[in-house]
């Protein structure tokens, strides 16, 4: 359905935050999983028709969005990163306002629009409450509503997940899986179980690259037998830095918990354990690294 | 503790950017002030004390706003930082805090006005300056303006604001509290500072010892000015005591007031944001199936639904936006302020008609709807990138041309709201005046569409700006060097090249606005479709999405440009070009439009090559016959006119110079039988012919001659005003080439300088007894005989009596007869005007007016025959058939023809004087320029030093008669105290001042002490005596020839009348010197007597002085006959009842002090000496005190 094309972005200051990504996305969820500072954002802002790209093809079903990113414009829901919300504007007023921007241009359209997404993320009950008083959670969810708005076909949105509760984001990706049913949603994260628990397709971007691309079970699968694990004291991550390909490091109890990646039985105290896509992502920026 | 917190402030306040930017502005602003005539420095030097002192009030008036940020920022930016919880939970004690940080910012603040001083003196060292308008420096000076006015007002308004910022926490409040010290301080100075007529107590009320100030300088001579300091008496003291004092006591209350603790959120603005515990742990409702929304669509209705809602939306974020009120507020204030006090400037109302309101709301609102535009366009233009909501708005399907294009329209129907808000003030005050007149059609078109589409035309501009500018400042500041220039004049004088500049449309309630809407829209179009083009622009470069590089937009640009985008733009720049081509043809080939700069240059350039011939003897006109046809239609007049000349002088004349007089008039033909024409000049319009035979003394010639005259097209500046479709009013010199070089048009004051031009020549001495061989105004005496053509349904009126008036061929055509001599300088008028005659001793007294205009008319026809009663009784025959008033539009004054008399809708025909309070200036006007049917009609002065004591003062005194007569004494009493107060500003100016004798066309001598000399004569002399001077002059010089009356004989006259030493000393006293007498009266003592009756010691002390013309004065013995009242009321600006005299009796009066006693009935309440002001006293406050009894 999506597909980019050897897309390439240099900004003028030289940094090449998009680096020969050629993606196919077909209809349903898609986790896009990054550290900070990948090029996720730039790769979303990029589809969604906020930047041209410096070399590359982006096409949409039949849309030439680089040509006529007017035409993917009608058909895209996006819910950036990060946005703010203008002062002494209610929640009703500023999904309304947007649904006008979007083409519903009818009063009635609007109003069904409006109300029934406003059900439909459970803001109905604050619908007059001025936006600038929502948590983060309540201004995540307008977010989603305001990106539904008009039937889109494609659907991104940019790190939804950060700085949501526990619970703000599990309702919160329930209501994404539901709606990716019919449409392309591209998800993009830093957050591995946001990819694990919702999409069966990702991608890992590093540097601006895809790493690697697949359904999460296939590439936790291909890390069998290759993670292991052991529980050290503080003093001992030096030495195991040195001599073992490390994947990742975490706290518990107050020791630490290493994985390493190891064709075979590296020794040492090390013993094997099933991977996750945590570690399989661990792996890809590990690998990313050493590449650099 | 408080020590070592200020100078951690002073510290941190000295590395803030903002300091130095201010003390940049600072001492820019007091460096460029000396080069500048910022206040009027004229023949003062530019730092004498006066301007010293003016300049260290003014500055520390504008430095409040500098001060707020200093001293706001102190306690505000801690909780702006989010630092104040960390300081505050210190040992530091509220005190050391707050004071000691304000003592720290104050000394910066204090250090930053050192640069005043220091700009001041390095400004008057500038090669721009000449050196000969600086005086000597002196450190007292500035001593004083420094710690007397300057330290002190920064101190008054940081104290104010710091406590403001330190109870609201908020700079917004602060920001509001400014605003409204600003409006509080300009309603106060309207309300009473600015009025002269109140004295004292506004002085102490007003902050800034300005008022204080003024009133100790108000009649300060050039000496004076550059020499003395305003002595720091009662009222200065205690203004600055009071207001220091109270600056203090503000500052403790806001330490006292202020808490360390959060403030945190009102409970109300709580429950307002506050999202119940109940709506927020909720879950998102899974929904029940598929989710099926309508779809959009992209099509014409949505585009035109998506428009709308922009403009709603965005219309929404300026009103409701907190600064959104404050300048509103601001500007609703002013105008109402301007429609309510502005209408009864020196106690004159006047009918509040549409075509008054429309340039008062001009006025009022001139600044503040730019600076809404301006802030708003920026605000709008970056909404999206401020609320980062760009990315979410970017990336829907908006149209790219739905940011620019709603953005301006929201800003402009904002704009259209508040002039339209404005319009409805106007009206309210129109009907709260109790004036039922209301012109909704002419407020629309005249006033809130040209006011809303200049405002579009400035918005697009700004949007513009905004669009391009890589921040918001920037385009801010941009535009606000575009309005600076604009208010300042510095931006282009041609309409042409002057953004959204448009051709002014004078406004009168007689006239309308004619046809002159015609260049303004001409112009608003060209302006307009630039607008659009900008427009179009600003959609093809907007910011949308990331990629906001200029360059990136300019190549996007390209693509935007194919399609409709491109084809408006293109159209945009057709009808640019087209207008701009016709209104090029308009301005500049139709009506030759010159900068100033040209027009000033042209002038010197002129004086330079003819200025020669300023002496050049000329023929007179004995008889003058014109013919002129008007073409109201066409804003055109025909004149084909025969003149006999007479030379009158006592030498042979050889040439004839003639003159074209007023841009706008073409001379079609001109001879002068026996003469060629030698030298014609077509730039400045100037002939020279030369008689074949010279003219003998006494031989006269023919002359012949057509003009036309017309209105083309509209022109860039002030449109020709005197040609209109209805209501014409032409004089000769618009009509006919006048004689000579003498009269025209020069250069005057310290701009001849810059063009190299020498000082004008003075007027003949008034010893120089060959100089009463010339006229002072006109050529001699003259017969007119004037036909007079126009429209039909228009009345033709021209100077002289009528002898036939017919209607044929669409034309109604008037012939006009003098039947006395008069001078050749004649008035024409036409108009549909409505008449009123009235017939009196078998003359035709006549009012011709706008329908709308008949509130004063019979008070004019009763003034009329008062004055010719009365001048008649007094000083022989009125000498035309007719006395008639002729309405005309646009001006304030009323001049005086030989029985015509053109007189101004402003000044006569809508001033309102139901009120009978108001002191009849109505009345007064008719019988001055009636008096001028004497003084300057039968009695010429020579033209000579003196020459305007033949008329003004007498044409005033006359007219003081018939006001009696009409109104009363105490209105002459009160006219009185305007003249002295005129005259005596006038003193302060920077003239040098003579005797009346010797006055040189100074108005404030003539006019304003000229008829004060002539009330106290008569007051001495009788009535009956000085009359019979007057009319024995008249018998002398009535219609005669050479030699001309001059001062001297007028004084004569009196001299002839007076009777003792002492009378031939005031004549001298009042005439040939400067007098001026200082009379004060102590506080007067009543007891009771046992019969009942009441004895009263009234101190006074008095003086008289000489001055000399540069205001130096010396003190003479004082030994005069002077009034002395007792009274129950206190006369004074206001009318005063004789009932309110309990005595009145002229006591001989010496030098010094000395007690009177009076045994009186009833009980007085106050005493004064010299109570109705006969004589010149610069403080008249102080002749009267209360009667203290027992």
């Amino acid at each position: 359905m999506l597909e980019l094309k050897n897309l390439t972005h240099v900004y003028p200051n030289g940094t090449r935050a998009l680096d020969e990504v050629t993606l196919s996305i077909p209809r349903g969820m898609y986790g896009l999983l990054g550290p900070n500072g990948a090029g996720k954002s730039t790769l979303m802002r990029t589809v969604a028709t906020l930047q041209t790209p410096t070399e590359g093809s982006i096409r949409f079903g039949d849309i030439d969005v680089i040509a006529e990113p007017e035409r993917l414009r009608r058909t895209l829901g996006y819910l950036p990163q990060d946005f703010g919300v203008y002062p002494r504007v209610s929640a009703m007023e500023m999904l309304d306002h947007l649904a006008v921007l979007k083409g519903v241009s009818s009063a009635a359209d609007r109003k069904v629009t409006v109300e029934t997404l406003l059900h439909q993320v459970n803001l109905w009950d604050v619908r007059k409450k001025a936006l600038a008083g929502f948590s983060g959670g309540m201004r995540q969810r307008f977010g989603i509503a305001q990106a539904l708005i008009g039937n889109p076909e494609l659907i991104i949105v940019d790190e939804p997940t950060a700085g949501l509760d526990p619970e703000e984001r599990n309702r919160f990706l329930n209501l994404l899986a539901e709606i990716g049913e019919n449409v392309v949603v591209i998800l993009s994260t830093h957050i591995v179980d946001d990819v694990s628990d919702l999409c069966p397709l990702m991608a890992v971007i590093a540097d601006g690259r895809i790493r690697i691309e697949g359904a999460p079970l296939d590439l936790i699968r291909a890390t069998k037998g290759r993670i292991w694990m052991k529980t050290v004291d503080r003093g001992e991550l030096d030495r195991i830095r040195e001599r073992h390909q490390l994947i990742s490091t975490r706290l518990f109890a107050g020791r630490t918990i290493v994985h390493i990646l190891a064709d075979s039985d590296p020794g040492d105290g090390f013993a094997s354990v099933e991977g996750g896509l945590e570690d399989v992502y661990f792996t890809t920026l590990a690998q990313a690294r050493r590449a650099a | 503790m408080l020590a070592r917190v200020a100078a951690f402030e002073f510290r941190y306040q000295l590395r803030s950017p903002w300091l130095w930017i201010a003390s940049a502005f600072v001492f820019a602003i007091a460096l460029f002030s000396m080069g500048t005539d910022l206040i009027d420095a004229g023949e003062t030097f530019r730092n004498s004390s006066w301007e010293i002192v003016s300049k260290y009030l003014a500055f520390s008036a504008m430095f409040m706003f500098i001060s707020t940020a200093f001293v706001a920022n102190v306690v505000i930016r801690d909780d702006e930082t989010g630092f104040g919880p960390i300081l505050r939970s210190t040992r530091i004690g509220k005190a050391d805090y707050l004071i000691g940080r304000f003592a720290g910012a104050f000394a910066v603040a204090a250090m930053c006005l050192l640069l005043i001083p220091l700009g001041m003196v390095l400004g008057s060292m500038m090669p721009w300056i000449d050196p000969a308008t600086i005086g000597p420096h002196r450190i007292t000076d500035h001593l004083y303006g420094y710690f007397l006015l300057a330290l002190p007002n920064v101190l008054i308004v940081s104290a104010i604001l710091f406590t403001i910022a330190a109870l609201t926490r908020s700079a917004m409040g602060t920001y509001v509290g400014v605003v409204g010290f600003v409006i509080a301080y300009l309603m106060l100075n309207e309300a009473l500072i600015t009025k002269p007529q109140l004295v004292g107590w506004p002085s102490l009320v007003e902050p800034f010892g300005r008022r204080a100030i003024l009133d100790a300088t108000r009649y300060w001579t050039l000496v004076e000015r550059n020499t003395l300091l305003p002595p720091l008496e009662f009222y200065l003291l205690w203004n600055r005591l009071i207001w220091v004092g109270l600056a203090l006591l503000i500052l403790g209350v806001g330490a006292w007031r202020y808490r360390f603790a959060e403030k945190g959120l009102s409970e109300s603005a709580r429950k307002r944001r506050e999202i119940p515990q109940s709506q927020r742990a909720d879950a998102f409702v899974l929904p029940g199936g598929p989710l099926s929304l309508p779809s959009p669509s992209h099509g014409f209705a949505s585009g035109w639904a998506t428009f709308w809602a922009r403009v709603r939306f965005e219309m929404k974020q300026v009103v409701v936006s907190p600064a959104f009120p404050i300048l509103m507020m601001w500007g609703m204030s002013t105008t109402l302020l301007v429609l309510l006090t502005q209408r009864d400037m020196d106690g004159r109302p006047s009918y509040p008609t549409t075509a008054s309101m429309i340039p008062e709301l001009e006025q009022a609102l001139f600044v503040i709807p730019a600076i809404v535009v301006i802030i708003y366009a920026g605000e709008l233009v970056w909404n999206e990138r401020a609320r980062r909501m760009n990315e979410i708005i970017d990336s829907t399907a908006l149209p790219n041309w739905a940011y620019a294009v709603p953005k301006t329209a929201a800003v402009t129907l904002v704009l259209g709201a508040i002039f339209a808000f404005s319009m409805l003030a106007s009206i309210a005050t129109q009907l709260g005046l109790g004036f039922t007149r209301i012109e909704i059609g002419q407020y629309l078109l005249l006033y809130w569409l040209p006011a809303t589409v200049d405002m579009l035309i400035l918005a697009v501009l700004a949007v513009f700006v905004q669009a391009l500018s890589p921040h918001k400042i920037v385009g801010w500041g941009i535009m606000l060097l575009f309005l600076g220039a604009q208010i300042i004049k510095v931006a282009p004088e041609s309409t042409l090249l002057n953004y959204g500049a448009v051709p002014p449309v004078p406004l009168s309630d007689f006239i309308g606005a004619d046809n002159f809407w015609v260049g303004a829209w001409t112009m608003r179009l060209y302006w307009g479709a630039l607008a659009v083009f900008l427009l179009v622009a600003a959609h093809l470069l907007w910011r949308r999405g990331m990629d906001i590089k200029l360059g990136h937009r300019l190549r996007l640009a390209r693509r935007r440009a194919r399609g409709p985008a491109g084809a408006i733009a293109a159209a945009a720049l057709l009808t640019f070009g087209a207008t701009g081509a016709w209104a090029w043809y308009n301005i500049d080939r139709l009506n030759h439009y010159r900068s100033q700069q040209t027009v000033e240059a042209d002038l010197a350039r002129f004086e330079k090559k003819y200025g020669k011939y300023r002496d050049l003897p000329q023929p007179a006109v004995t008889d003058a016959r014109l013919d002129i046809a008007i073409y109201p239609e066409e804003r055109r007049a025909v004149t084909s006119g025969r003149y006999t000349l007479r030379n009158v002088t006592d030498a042979p004349i050889a040439e004839v110079h003639l003159r074209r007089g007023p841009m706008g008039l073409e001379i079609e033909q001109l001879e002068v039988a026996g003469a060629r024409l030698v030298s014609e000049d077509r730039d400045f319009g100037y002939r020279i012919y030369r008689f074949d035979r010279p003219m003998k003394p006494g031989e006269e010639r023919l002359m012949t001659f057509r003009t036309e005259r017309a209105r083309r097209g509209f022109s860039n500046f002030s449109p020709e005003q005197k040609l209109v479709e209805n209501g014409t009013y032409l004089d000769s010199s618009d009509i006919a080439p006048s004689f000579g070089f003498a009269g025209a048009q020069v250069i005057e004051g310290a701009k001849r300088k810059e063009y190299g031009l020498p000082d004008l020549p003075r007027l003949a001495r008034l010893e120089d007894e060959s100089a009463s061989n010339k006229p002072g105004f006109g050529g001699g005496w003259a017969k007119t005989d004037i036909t007079l053509s126009t429209a039909a349904d228009q009345v033709p009126i021209a100077t002289g009596r009528k002898v036939s008036d017919v209607v044929s061929g669409g034309r109604r055509t008037a012939r006009f007869i003098s039947v006395a001599p008069v001078v050749n300088f004649v008035t024409v008028h036409s108009g549909r005007y409505s008449e009123k005659h009235r017939i009196h001793r078998g003359r035709d007294l006549a009012v011709y007016h706008h329908p709308g205009h008949a509130w004063n008319v019979d008070r004019m026809l009763d003034a009329l025959q008062a004055s010719i009663e009365t001048y008649e009784a007094a000083f022989g025959p009125y000498p035309y058939t007719e006395a008639r008033i002729v309405e005309f539009g646009w001006a304030y004054y009323a001049r005086a023809f030989p029985g015509t008399i053109p007189y101004s809708e402003d000044l006569g025909f809508v001033p309102d004087l139901t009120d009978p309070a108001t002191i009849d200036n109505v009345s007064g006007v008719v019988a001055h320029e009636i008096g001028h049917q004497y003084w300057g009609h039968q009695l010429h002065g020579a033209e000579m030093q003196g020459e305007e004591l033949l008329s003004e003062p007498l044409a005033t005194y006359s007219a003081m008669m018939v006001l009696r007569r009409l109104r009363g004494p105490d209105e002459i009493r009160r006219s009185r105290i305007l003249f002295l107060h005129r005259y005596l500003d006038g003193r302060a100016g920077d003239e040098e001042e003579v005797p009346l004798a010797r006055v040189e066309g100074q108005s404030w001598i003539h006019s304003s002490k000229g008829p004060l000399a002539l009330n106290l004569l008569a007051q001495r002399l009788g009535e009956e005596r000085v009359n019979r001077a007057l009319r024995n002059m008249l018998e002398r010089f009535r219609f005669k020839g050479a030699p001309y009356a001059r001062s001297l004989d007028l004084i004569a006259a009196f001299r002839a009348e007076a009777r003792s030493a002492e009378e031939q000393a005031l004549i001298t006293d009042l005439f040939e010197r400067i007098t001026l007498f200082d009379l004060e009266a102590g506080e007067a003592k009543a007891v009771r007597r046992a019969d009942g009756k009441w004895e009263v010691s009234v101190p006074v002390t008095a003086r008289k002085l000489y001055a000399e013309g540069r205001g130096l004065e010396r003190e003479t013995a004082l030994n005069e006959s002077i009034e002395v009242g007792l009274f129950t009321g206190l006369p004074g600006w206001g009318p005063f009842d004789s009932k309110g005299e309990v005595m009145m009796r002229r006591v001989p009066i010496r030098s010094g002090r000395q007690v009177l006693k009076f045994i009186v009935n009833r009980k007085p309440l106050f005493a004064g000496i010299d109570p109705y002001n006969l004589y010149i006293d610069r403080d008249t406050e102080d002749n009267f005190a209360a009667v203290v009894s027992r």
